[in-house]
Formats: structure tokens, sequence, C-alpha cells
């Protein structure tokens, strides 16, 4: 009789040790949910990125603008000062996207179609710098074309209206330029960055 | 009808490492650990339970001198998932 008693206590015991374990299945799919919810992509490192080349191509374009003996005093210093600085501009967001990762700890399906979006886009980028060198001509239309597309496609992604307003101004200020060669460049490359990737990237920062 | 549940997603530590895991395309331990609310032992015995029945993949690297462990759902897991939390839905009106 003791033995069947003590049984039972074990019995119960068992059963309350693994009641915590036991979900029944509405407390499963909130767990699910709330995992689901809690893992979201943060879209406030991609708008710093938007901010940051926003204001660094707008500030370049403008010191080229107002300071053309200066930027332009040797044969490639130009050349030097368009690569040189983006590139550092590269590293610099490279490395600030790696610490990002690894602060938050995933990646989400998002956040991989952006990066490698953005990626492709870099290459794309250093081989129209390179192409342009080689034919003598100004990258900056069609650099500015292949930026309208990338920003529309990363509008697309994370479904941001002023980013695809952004992307197309981009894709306007680069029609422009190839209907109206006429038109300043340099101008026209600190409007494009300053209305496709500042405004956006500080609407996207500023948005809750 | 009644579906039949998944036993090893019933576990609420494996539910919500595949929770996470469905949702993104990779995840390090430490983030699946703060997720869980688990010590490091019992996340670990889950995340192998899961890595044996082909749920997930495990990927080892090192950072900084220090081990880095990652996880990736597989497709098995996926499908898995997917049956589980299909299951689980046509229990949803049933007062337990």
């Amino acid at each position: 009789m003791s033995a069947l008693f003590g049984l039972k206590n074990k019995l119960v015991y068992v059963c309350l040790n693994l009641k915590p374990f036991i979900m029944n299945p509405s407390d499963q799919l909130q767990l699910i949910n709330d995992a689901i919810n809690k893992t979201k992509e943060q879209l406030k490192p991609t708008s710093v990125n938007f901010i940051f080349w926003g204001i660094l191509i707008t500030l370049m374009s403008i010191t080229h603008l107002l300071l053309p003996e200066f930027i332009q005093r040797s044969r490639y210093s130009s050349v030097l000062f368009w690569t040189v600085i983006p590139v550092i501009g590269m590293i610099v967001t490279f490395v600030y996207n790696i610490k990002m990762g690894v602060k938050k700890g995933y990646e989400t399906h998002l956040g991989r179609a952006l990066k490698i979006t953005w990626g492709v886009f870099n290459i794309a980028w250093i081989a129209l710098v390179v192409m342009s060198i080689f034919k003598r001509q100004n990258p900056v239309e069609d650099i500015l074309f292949l930026l309208g597309i990338v920003l529309l496609i990363s509008a697309f992604i994370i479904r941001f209206k002023p980013l695809v307003i952004g992307g197309a101004l981009v894709l306007i200020c680069s029609i422009l330029l190839s209907i109206k060669p006429e038109l300043n460049p340099l101008l026209l490359n600190a409007i494009a960055a300053f209305s496709g990737l500042f405004i956006p990237g500080l609407s996207l920062y500023l948005k809750k | 009808m009644f579906e039949p549940l998944d036993k090893l997603l019933t576990n609420p530590i494996r539910l919500m490492v595949m929770s996470v895991l469905v949702k993104v395309d990779s995840c390090d331990f430490n983030y699946l650990k703060k997720m869980t609310n688990s010590t490091q032992g019992n996340l670990s015995i889950q995340l192998k339970r899961l890595f044996e029945n082909n749920y997930i993949s495990i990927t080892k690297s090192f950072e900084k001198n220090y081990p880095k462990t990652s996880c990736r759902i597989t497709k098995t897991g996926a499908t898995a998932f997917a049956s589980h939390f299909k299951a689980l839905q046509s229990y949803k009106n049933l007062d337990l």
C-alpha cells in the first residue's frame, strides 16, 4: 500500500515537473508568433548606409563643383578623388554592416537579399568606373542609372515608398543627363544623391 | 480531423529555435540562447536533437579567436515545421 502511495507521489512529482514542457496547441502557436515577431529585420542600420552615402556623394559633388581647379589640377586627380574616397566609404560601410550583423546575431532573408543586391552594385560600380577610364568618358550617367535601378529594387524589397520615389528621381537624373548633355553632371549627381539616398535614408531612420 | 503533432517540436525550446530559424537565413547560438532564455547546455542538447533529425544544419567557425556556432533550417526542418504549424491550427479552436 505504501509502495503504491509512493508510486502515486512519484507520478504526481513527474507530472508537475513535466507541466511546463507540455504545451497546448494555442500556447505553441503563441510561442511561434512571439518568436517570429521578435526576429524582425532591423532597417535602421540600412538607413544609416543611405544617409552616409547620401552625405558623402553630395559633399563630393559640391566640392568638385565649387573647386574644379583643385580637384582637376592634374590628369588623374579627379579620377583618384572619385575612386579613393568612395572605396574608403565602401570599406567603412562594409565594416559597419559586419559589426551590426554580429551584434544582431541573425540574418533575415530580406537582409540577405539587400546584402547581395548592394554587393553586386558595388562590383558593377567599380566596373563602370574602370570602363569609363578606358573609354575616357564621364561615368556619372551610367552610375546614376545603375544606382536608380538598385534603389528601386531595394525599395520594393523593403516596401518603402520614399525610397521608391528616391530611386525614380535618381533614374530621372540619369535620363536627363543622357538627353541633355549640356546639364552639369556634378550638380545632377548632388541632387540625385541628396534626393535618392539622403532623404529616403533619413525618413527610414526616423520611421517607427 | 486532427492532424498528428511532430513530437520533436512540442518541446518549447526546440519549437522556439525552429520558429526563429524559419524566419531567418542564418542565426548564431547566442541569439538563440537569448531568445529561448535557456542555458548553454540545454540549448546545445536541443540543437543536437534537431541536427540529428536533419531539421537544422550547424556551422562552426571562429570569430576573433572565439568559436561561433551558426544554425540554419534545412528543407526537412522547414517541411516538418510547416506540417506541425498546420496541425496546430487544426487544434486551434479546441479548448485544452
